[in-house]
C-alpha cells in the first residue's frame, strides 16, 4: 500500500488537481464573470447573470469544496480508526444508511427537514455501522471483511430504498436524485448550513489527532503509552459518521470520494496522520469540484440530467478494482474451522425436511390468495382454473432460482471460507443488471428473451472479468468477493444515473432489478426447475472438494487436491448458477446469503447433505417469499427477489444476534 | 383433473365470447385498460373500463375524468397483477408500447390492442385525435368519439379566444422534483402541443428529451427572463418551505411579480381528456393572474 519507491509530494499532486480543477472553474466562470463587467451599468436592472452566479454557480462550488473535505476528512479519520486502506464512509456502508433513513422520512414523514433531516441521516448512518460491525464482530474486524460487509449493508438499504420508491412512485425521480448526490443550490444557506455542522465537530477531531496518529505505533504500544484505544476508536468512528451524515443529509449521497481522497494522500507520499488527514482534505475538495464543474460543463445545454454522486460512484468504484492488487492481504486471525465451530447436533435427516417444506409450500401455494375486492380467497375459490396458470409458474420459477442461488451461496462459503460470501457478492448478478440496464436504454424495450440474453452475457462477462483477475492470485477467495462487490457497486452506480435522468422506462427497470415474477410463463418454469435439478447434480460431483477445501489450502494441497483446478471449477459452478436464476428472480436476493447459514444452524455438516438440504432452504424462502409478493400489497404486487431481501435480513441478524458462529 | 379443468376453460371462454359477440352491436365488450391515458379516453367516451392499473393513485394524478368506484385495481403497471386480471375475464386489453413485454402474456387471457400513445410519428395532440377515433371504433363508441373531439376543437378554440384578449407572455410550465430541481416541459409533450394550440409561447429554448421534458437546477430557469411560471400540485412536500428560503428563487423576476400559477394535477403523459383539463386550468389561471 505505500508507495515506498516513488517520493512523490502531496503538493505535487494537490497542485495538478488546482490546476485541472482551475481550468474547469474558468471555463464555466469566464463567460458569466466578463458578461458582467460588460453589462455594469444603470441598464442592468434586471441581471440574470449576476444572479446566477452569485446565488447558484459560487454557492455550488463552494458545497463542493466543503462536501469534498468533509467526506475526505471522514475517510481518513476511518482509515486511521480501523488501520483499513479500503474504509471509507462509501464502503461501509454509511451513506446507504443515511440514504435508506432519508427516503423513509420523504415518504412517512415528509414535514421533517433541517435538523429533523440531520437526525434521520444520522440514525440511519449509525444504524448501518452498527450492522456492519456486528456483521465482522468473528472475523476479527479484518480490512475486506468489514469492506464485504459495508458493500453488502449498501446494497440492502439500496434494495429497501427501491422497494419504497416502486410502491411510492410519486417521488421517484426525487429519490433518485438524492441518491445521486446533486450539488446544485439556489442559495448560500444549505452551504453555510452544512459548514457550522462541521465546524461543531471539528474539535471532536482536533483531539482526537495525537491518539489517532499513536495508532500507527500498533494497539499494544498504543496502549503502554496511556491511549485508550478503544475508546479512541469508537469516537473517530462517531465523528466520521457525523461527517459523513450531514453531507448526505444537505445535497444526498456523494460515493467514494471518501475512498479516493485519503488514498491518493497515501499514494502521494503523506506519512503521519494529521498530514494525511490536511491532505486528504484538500485532495478531496478539489476532486469534488472537479468532477462537479466538469459535470456542469458536459450537462450545459443538454436535455440530459445527471447528478454528481452518481458520477463519483461511476469513477469511484472501479478504484477498489484497481487497488485490490496493491493490498496486502492478512490472514483472518481466526480461520475458525466450520466442521468444529459448532457443537455437533443431530439433524432431522434431510428427506424428512425437505418433503415437510414441499408439503407446506403447496399448502400455501394452493390456498394463499386474494379475491378481486381483497379479501382473502381460501377455501371454495372459483377461479381456481383461471387463476393457477398464474400462479403456478410464477411460484415454481422463483423457488427454483431460489433454490439455485442457495446451492451457489453454498458453494462460494464452502470455498472461500468466508460466511458473508454470496452469489450477490460474486458480482455476476450486477453484471446481468447492468447488461440489462444498458440494452433497455441503447436498444429499447427488450422482450423476455431480450432480457434473457442480455443478463446471461452480462453474468458470463463480468465472471470472465473476475477469473481473469483471480487467476493471478490463484483465485484468493476475498479478493474475488471483493472484485465482485466492486463489481455491483458499479453496477448499481451506471443504473442510478441512468434513472436520474427521469425516463419512464426506468421504472420498468427498477422492477425487474427488484426481481418480478408475476407473468412467468410455464416454460420459463419449466426451465429453471431443470436447470436447478443438472446443476445441483452437477455440484454434488464436487462434495469432495466442498470437504476439503474449507480445512485451508495447506490441508488442501497435501490431500492432493488441484487447487485452482478445484476453485476455478467451483467458481464456475457458482457463477452459472447465479446466471440461471439473474433472470428470474433480479439481482439481489440475500436468499444465497442466508439459506446456508440456516442450515448449519440447523446443525447439518456432511458437504453432500448442506448442499441438498440448502438448496431446499433456498427454494422454501424463496417460495414463501413469492407468497407474500404476491398477497401482502393486494392489488399491487411486489418484486419477489426485493421481498426475499426483507424476509432474509432479519434472519441474518437474528443468526448474529444469537451470537451463532459464523465460521 | 386437468382435463375437467381445460373443458371448463374452454366451455367458458366461449360462453364468454359469444356475449361479447352478442352484445357487440348494443354494448361495448369488457375492456381492461393497463394505460393512464387510454383509460382517460375510455371515460371521456362514456366507456368506463373494468380495470386499470394503480386504479388507487388515479384521483392523485389524474382527477378527472372521475374514475368510476367499480373499476378495479390491477396493481402496478409494471408489476401487472395477471391472476386478478384473469380473473375478471376481459373481453379486450388495451396496451401501450411500454408494455410490449408482457403482450405474450395478456394474450393467454384476452385479445390486446397496444395504441401508441407517445412516439415521434406526429404532434402529440393530431396523434392522440387519431387514438381516440381508432379507440372508439374498437369499443363500439364511433360516433361518441367524433363527438367528443368535435367538442375538444371548440373548448381549445374558446380557450385561445379568451387568452388572446390576455397580455402576451411567454411561460414556463415545470413540475418540482425536490426542492432544488425542476422538471421543465417542451420539445414533444403535450403541453408544449397544447400552448402552441391556445397561441401561448413556451419560453423554455434549451433542448429536452425524447419525452418532452428536461430535469433541470432551479437556477436555469433565471435565463428564461420575464415569463409566467406554470407549476402543478401536488408539490413535494418540503418543497414550498425550501423554496422560501432559496435566495435565487425568491429573487426570480416572475416570483417576485407573483407570476407564479399552481394547476391542481394534470396527466403529464396523458390523451385529449388530460390536454383539455390543462388548457381549461391553464385559461383560467392566466386570467386570474392578469385580473
Amino acid at each position: 500500500m505505500t508507495a515506498t519507491s516513488v517520493r512523490l509530494s502531496p503538493g505535487f499532486l494537490v497542485t495538478g488537481l488546482a490546476t485541472l480543477a482551475g481550468i474547469a472553474c474558468f471555463l464555466l466562470l469566464a463567460a458569466p464573470v466578463s458578461q458582467l463587467r460588460a453589462t455594469q451599468g444603470p441598464e442592468a436592472i434586471y441581471d440574470v447573470t449576476r444572479m446566477v452566479l452569485i446565488y447558484a454557480t459560487l454557492p455550488r462550488l463552494f458545497m463542493a469544496l466543503l462536501c469534498g473535505a468533509a467526506l475526505a476528512a471522514a475517510g481518513a479519520i476511518l482509515q486511521q480508526a480501523l488501520g483499513n486502506p479500503l474504509a471509507s464512509p462509501t464502503t461501509l456502508g454509511v451513506d446507504a444508511g443515511a440514504r435508506l433513513a432519508i427516503a423513509l422520512t420523504l415518504i412517512f414523514v415528509p414535514e421533517l427537514f433541517g435538523f429533523g433531516r440531520d437526525a434521520v441521516a444520522l440514525a440511519g448512518s449509525v444504524l448501518a455501522t452498527l450492522i456492519v460491525f456486528a456483521l465482522v464482530r468473528n472475523r476479527g474486524f479484518s480490512a475486506i471483511s468489514i469492506v464485504l460487509a459495508g458493500l453488502i449493508v449498501s446494497l440492502y438499504c439500496g434494495a429497501l430504498a427501491a422497494i419504497l420508491t416502486l410502491v411510492e412512485n410519486r417521488y421517484l425521480t426525487s429519490l433518485f436524485i438524492w441518491g445521486g448526490g446533486s450539488l446544485a443550490q439556489q442559495s448560500w444557506g444549505p452551504g453555510l448550513a452544512l459548514l457550522w455542522r462541521i465546524a461543531v465537530c471539528l474539535p471532536a477531531a482536533l483531539i482526537l489527532l495525537r491518539p489517532l496518529s499513536l495508532l500507527d505505533l500498533g494497539d499494544e504500544a498504543s496502549r503502554s503509552l496511556g491511549v485508550p484505544v478503544g475508546r479512541v476508536r469508537a469516537l473517530a468512528v462517531a465523528v466520521a459518521v457525523l461527517f459523513s451524515a450531514f453531507v448526505t443529509s444537505a445535497v444526498g449521497v456523494i460515493g467514494f470520494v471518501g475512498l479516493a481522497a485519503p488514498i491518493l494522500a497515501r499514494l502521494a507520499g503523506a506519512r503521519r496522520f494529521p498530514e494525511r488527514l490536511l491532505w486528504s482534505c484538500i485532495i478531496g475538495a478539489l476532486l469534488l469540484l472537479l468532477t462537479d464543474a466538469a459535470v456542469q460543463l458536459a450537462a450545459s445545454g443538454s436535455a440530459q440530467f445527471v447528478p454528481t454522486g452518481a458520477v463519483t460512484a461511476v469513477l469511484g468504484s472501479p478504484l477498489l478494482l484497481l487497488l485490490l492488487p496493491r493490498l496486502k492481504l492478512t490472514q483472518p486471525p481466526i480461520p475458525t474451522n466450520p466442521g468444529q465451530a459448532l457443537p455437533r447436533r443431530r439433524p432431522a435427516p434431510v428427506w424428512i425436511v425437505m418433503g415437510a417444506g414441499l408439503a407446506i409450500l403447496l399448502v400455501l401455494l394452493r390456498l394463499a390468495g386474494r379475491n378481486a375486492d381483497g379479501s382473502w380467497a381460501l377455501f371454495g375459490f372459483d377461479d381456481w382454473h383461471l387463476v393457477m396458470p398464474w400462479r403456478a409458474p410464477r411460484f415454481v420459477a422463483a423457488s427454483a432460482a431460489g433454490g439455485l442461488l442457495a446451492g451457489a451461496g453454498f458453494i462460494l462459503q464452502r470455498l472461500t471460507n468466508n460466511p458473508l460470501a454470496s452469489p450477490e457478492v460474486l458480482g455476476v448478478s450486477a453484471g446481468a443488471m447492468l447488461a440489462v440496464a444498458v440494452g433497455l436504454f441503447v436498444a429499447g424495450p427488450l422482450n423476455a428473451i431480450g432480457q434473457n440474453i442480455a443478463a446471461i452475457m452480462g453474468g458470463a462477462a463480468v465472471l470472465a472479468m473476475v477469473l481473469l483477475m483471480g487467476r493471478s492470485t490463484g483465485f484468493a477467495p476475498e479478493r474475488v468477493l471483493l472484485a465482485g462487490v466492486a463489481l455491483s457497486a458499479l453496477a448499481d452506480a451506471v443504473v442510478g444515473v441512468m434513472m436520474a435522468a427521469g425516463d419512464p422506462r426506468a421504472v420498468a427497470l427498477l422492477s425487474w432489478l427488484g426481481g418480478t415474477t408475476s407473468g412467468t410463463s410455464a416454460n420459463t418454469a419449466l426451465f429453471a426447475l431443470v436447470t436447478c435439478g443438472l446443476l445441483a447434480a452437477a455440484a454434488a460431483l464436487g462434495q469432495r472438494w466442498l470437504t476439503i477445501l474449507p480445512l485451508g489450502s495447506a490441508t488442501a494441497q497435501a490431500l492432493g487436491t488441484p487447487l485452482s483446478h478445484a476453485r476455478l471449477s467451483l467458481f464456475l459452478a457458482a457463477a452459472v448458477m447465479t446466471a440461471a436464476a439473474t433472470p428470474v428472480i433480479g439481482p439481489l436476493t440475500f436468499v444465497g446469503l442466508l439459506a446456508p447459514h440456516i442450515v448449519r444452524a440447523a446443525g447439518v455438516r456432511h458437504a453432500l447433505s448442506s448442499l441438498c438440504t440448502s438448496i431446499a432452504v433456498g427454494a422454501a424462502l424463496m417460495g414463501t417469499a413469492d407468497c407474500f409478493a404476491r398477497t401482502i400489497a393486494f392489488p399491487i404486487q411486489l418484486p419477489t427477489g426485493l421481498v426475499a431481501a426483507l424476509i432474509a435480513g432479519p434472519f441474518l441478524l437474528l443468526l448474529l444476534n444469537r451470537g451463532a458462529r459464523l465460521t | 383433473m386437468r382435463h375437467d379443468l381445460t373443458r371448463r376453460c374452454l366451455l367458458i371462454s366461449v360462453a364468454g365470447l359469444s356475449t361479447v359477440r352478442a352484445g357487440a352491436t348494443t354494448s361495448t365488450p369488457r375492456v381492461a385498460c393497463l394505460d393512464w391515458a387510454l383509460a382517460e379516453t375510455m371515460l371521456a367516451l362514456d366507456a368506463p373500463p373494468i380495470g386499470i392499473v394503480a386504479a388507487s393513485d388515479w384521483p392523485l394524478f389524474v382527477v378527472e375524468p372521475a374514475l368510476p368506484r367499480q373499476v378495479a385495481d390491477l396493481g402496478l403497471q409494471q408489476d401487472i397483477n395477471f391472476e386478478l386480471l384473469a380473473t375478471l375475464r376481459p373481453g379486450l386489453i388495451l396496451t401501450s408500447p411500454f408494455l410490449e413485454n408482457f403482450e405474450p402474456q395478456l394474450r393467454r387471457i384476452a385479445p390486446v390492442l397496444n395504441l401508441s400513445i407517445y412516439d415521434d410519428s406526429g404532434p402529440p395532440l393530431a396523434q392522440r385525435e387519431a387514438v381516440t377515433r381508432t379507440l372508439g371504433q374498437r369499443i363500439g363508441k364511433h360516433a361518441e368519439a367524433e363527438r367528443f373531439l368535435r367538442q375538444a376543437g371548440q373548448s381549445f378554440e374558446l380557450a385561445r379566444q379568451r387568452i388572446a384578449q390576455l397580455p402576451h407572455r411567454r411561460l414556463i410550465v415545470a413540475t418540482f422534483v425536490d426542492a432544488r430541481h425542476v422538471r421543465v416541459y417542451g420539445g414533444a409533450s403535450l403541453y408544449q402541443n397544447v400552448l402552441r394550440r391556445l397561441g401561448l409561447e413556451n419560453a423554455w429554448r434549451t433542448p429536452v428529451g425524447y419525452f418532452g421534458f428536461a430535469t433541470v437546477g432551479v437556477e436555469r430557469l433565471a435565463d428564461a427572463g420575464d415569463i409566467h411560471f406554470v407549476g402543478f400540485d401536488p408539490l413535494p412536500p418540503d418543497v414550498a418551505p425550501a423554496l422560501r428560503q432559496s435566495t435565487l428563487w425568491e429573487r426570480l423576476p416572475f416570483v417576485r411579480a407573483g407570476r407564479v400559477s399552481m394547476l391542481p394535477p394534470t396527466l403529464p403523459f396523458g390523451a385529449m381528456p388530460a390536454a383539455l383539463r390543462f388548457a381549461r386550468l391553464l385559461t383560467s389561471a392566466l386570467e386570474r393572474a392578469s385580473a
